[in-house]
């Protein structure tokens, strides 16, 4: 009996520990997947008090038809959408814009990475790390002096073993660049003509994952295809055979920025945050623990010449020769990529 | 009739809760869709006016046509094994000894206990290229290679089996648990063999437990995008994963509604055919 009464105590305080939990501060934060090492949340919880709830999402589709929906109940303090959703979300009035005295140290950023197009003199983003999409190659079982095009995805002896990601623009990119064509292209014509040459390719994927790309790879089941650079890197951890490539067609580059949709909660604290992860030693750590590349050229003269030094993270301009920055297409040219999107998806 | 309900008030107070229950949330979330099916897309606000009956038409797209009736033969390969596993399962069980019987039960049970997405994941390990049955071949010198189980149709089968052979088991354990030894025996004492039995006397009369256990497993079958998501690579589509992208990156709100107004009707038609099949049985019966 006084053991069942011990565990009713025990049970009774973790409960009332909830109940006090909610009364500090939160920062809702809507991100993706493996985008953000636990450290840098505890360690902003253990300076601010501010416990940081972190959600993800597994593409910017996803995360603006969430963001859309949920806009008057202020769900999300902060979110990250990549280079072209900054541009569309703007527009749309979507996003609160940026208390600059509130960031002292915004002065840290890349001068060539802010002030861009998307979002002219940073008003409603700030970029958080930059990446690639490019070729992976297990090179235990294809040798990786032999692919260098995106179109050696395409050869016989793939058939089966090729990884791509679940993301559409990106996909597109890919047979668009095969073609010649722009990444960005809205041309329907030459959408379509970029169809048809992935339609060639489809029986080949044997899955398209945008969840954790690198998984596949791991797995044992594909040996070739389309990888994030940052998820190279993890990936190398296990399997240091897992060898990235910039495709001469050109990699697909791609900056993630934070924003704070209009109707944010803690419209403070998403500040806070923001400003903490712009101090170079989070800037670093970030990059080193999960492979991608920062904007912050503060945190980048910290971090240890092996991860610096890294092209995989950190590629030369001749690595980034014909690269595209994503960029919006607009709603109709979507339309159309969607309904080839779904085609190629369908196909078997 | 007040003075009834003043009598019975506990009575009352449940009916009213279910009645609330179903109008708040499944005549209304219903209607919903249904509206919803009707509207037109819009960019930003997702919904709009006019009306239109365009939804349902661009599902007569071969293309959607195509992922369906994959979906429903995914679906129907799923029933069929789950069927043929389930079906001697609970004859066993009901066989067993009382005390075990619980047991078995309380064993069938337990994996509820985990989210299904957690076990999919499992599942996933277990198939993987490098994963516990593929190594665990090869190190018994079985296969050289891997064999290719992952990111295929045959994992997505293997997955929706594993998830909804329970809710085939279940009803089908309730009608063997019906059933009288007696009229088992009384055939076999008017002369008929094990197979005339089986054929006459026991599929009969667990044809109910048999429909209920495929209305409960075909059409999950057909719903469980994040199976095909996981095991089958976001290849092998099934029509949840159209309704799912629809919703969450298209954001064409209306022609998912629309693909899950269609599920819904599959729903109805397959009760319906439930309704008259038990129809003829009863006539058979009298």
């Amino acid at each position: 009996m006084k053991k069942m009464a011990l565990v009713g105590v025990a049970a009774l305080s973790l409960g009332l520990a909830g109940c006090s939990k909610q009364d500090q501060p939160v920062l809702n934060l809507y991100n993706w997947s493996e985008y953000m090492p636990q450290e840098v949340l505890d360690q902003f919880r253990a300076e601010t008090g501010i416990r940081v709830i972190y959600t993800t999402y597994d593409s910017n589709e996803a995360m603006y038809a969430r963001l859309r929906l949920l806009d008057s109940s202020s769900h999300y303090d902060l979110a990250v959408p990549s280079t072209y959703y900054v541009n569309k979300m703007r527009n749309e009035g979507l996003l609160a814009p940026i208390d600059r005295s509130q960031l002292s140290n915004f002065d840290n950023l890349d001068p060539s990475l802010i002030n861009l197009n998307i979002d002219p003199d940073n008003a409603y983003s700030v970029p958080y790390l930059w990446g690639t999409t490019g070729l992976a190659v297990v090179a235990d079982r294809v040798d990786p002096a032999e692919v260098t095009r995106w179109e050696d995805l395409w050869r016989e002896d793939f058939v089966g073993r090729v990884m791509m990601t679940n993301d559409m623009r990106e996909v597109f990119h890919v047979g668009l660049r095969v073609l010649g064509y722009s990444g960005n292209t809205r041309n329907p014509d030459e959408i379509e003509a970029a169809y048809r040459k992935l339609a060639e390719l489809v029986p080949s994927v044997r899955t398209f994952n945008s969840d954790a790309p690198r998984m596949p790879y791991l797995e044992g089941e594909t040996h070739v295809g389309m990888i994030w650079n940052g998820e190279a890197v993890m990936g190398q951890e296990d399997m240091p055979s897992l060898t990235y490539i910039y495709p001469e067609e050109g990699a697909i580059v791609w900056l993630d920025s934070f924003v704070i949709p209009r109707n944010a909660r803690n419209v403070e604290a998403a500040h806070k945050f923001i400003d903490f992860m712009l101090r170079p030693e989070i800037a670093a750590l970030v990059s080193t623990e999960i492979g991608y590349a920062t904007p912050n050229v503060a945190g980048k003269a910290l971090l240890e010449d092996d991860v610096r030094g890294d092209r995989t993270s950190y590629p030369t301009e001749e690595d980034l020769v014909n690269a595209e920055f994503q960029e919006d297409v607009g709603d109709e040219a979507l339309q159309i990529y969607l309904r080839y999107w779904e085609m190629l998806k369908a196909g078997r | 009739m007040f003075g009834q309900a003043f009598r019975q008030p506990f009575k009352n107070a449940v009916l009213l809760l279910v009645w609330v229950w179903l109008l708040a949330l499944v005549l209304v979330p219903n209607v919903l869709v249904v509206g919803t099916s009707l509207l037109t897309r819009d960019p930003v606000d997702f919904l709009t006016l006019p009306f239109t009956l365009e939804n349902y038409q661009r599902l007569m797209d071969p293309l959607y046509v195509q992922v369906f009736l994959h979906s429903l033969y995914m679906a129907a390969v799923t029933t069929v094994l789950c069927l043929l596993i389930g079906y001697p399962f609970a004859w066993a069980l009901a066989g067993v000894d009382k005390r075990w019987q619980t047991l078995l039960i309380f064993l069938l049970i337990v994996p509820f206990w985990t989210n299904s997405l957690v076990r999919t994941y499992a599942i996933k390990m277990l198939l993987a290229g490098n994963g516990l049955i593929n190594s665990g071949l090869q190190s018994l010198g079985v296969i050289d290679q891997p064999l290719e189980l992952l990111y295929t149709e045959t994992a997505v089968i293997i997955g929706l089996v594993y998830l909804l052979l329970p809710f085939m088991i279940l009803p089908l354990y309730a009608v063997f648990e019906d059933l009288k030894k007696e009229l088992v025996m009384a055939s076999h004492d008017l002369g008929a063999g094990r197979l005339p039995t089986f054929l006459h006397v026991i599929v009969p009369l667990t044809l109910p437990g048999v429909i209920a256990g495929v209305l409960l497993v075909f059409l999950p079958a057909m719903g469980m995008f994040y199976v095909a998501d996981v095991l089958g690579g976001a290849r092998n589509l099934l029509v949840g994963n159209v309704i799912k992208n629809q919703f969450l990156d298209a954001r064409d709100w209306p022609f998912g509604a629309a693909a899950s107004v269609l599920l819904t009707l599959a729903m109805a038609f397959l009760l319906l055919a439930h309704r008259f099949s038990r129809r003829r049985l009863g006539e058979e019966g009298a």
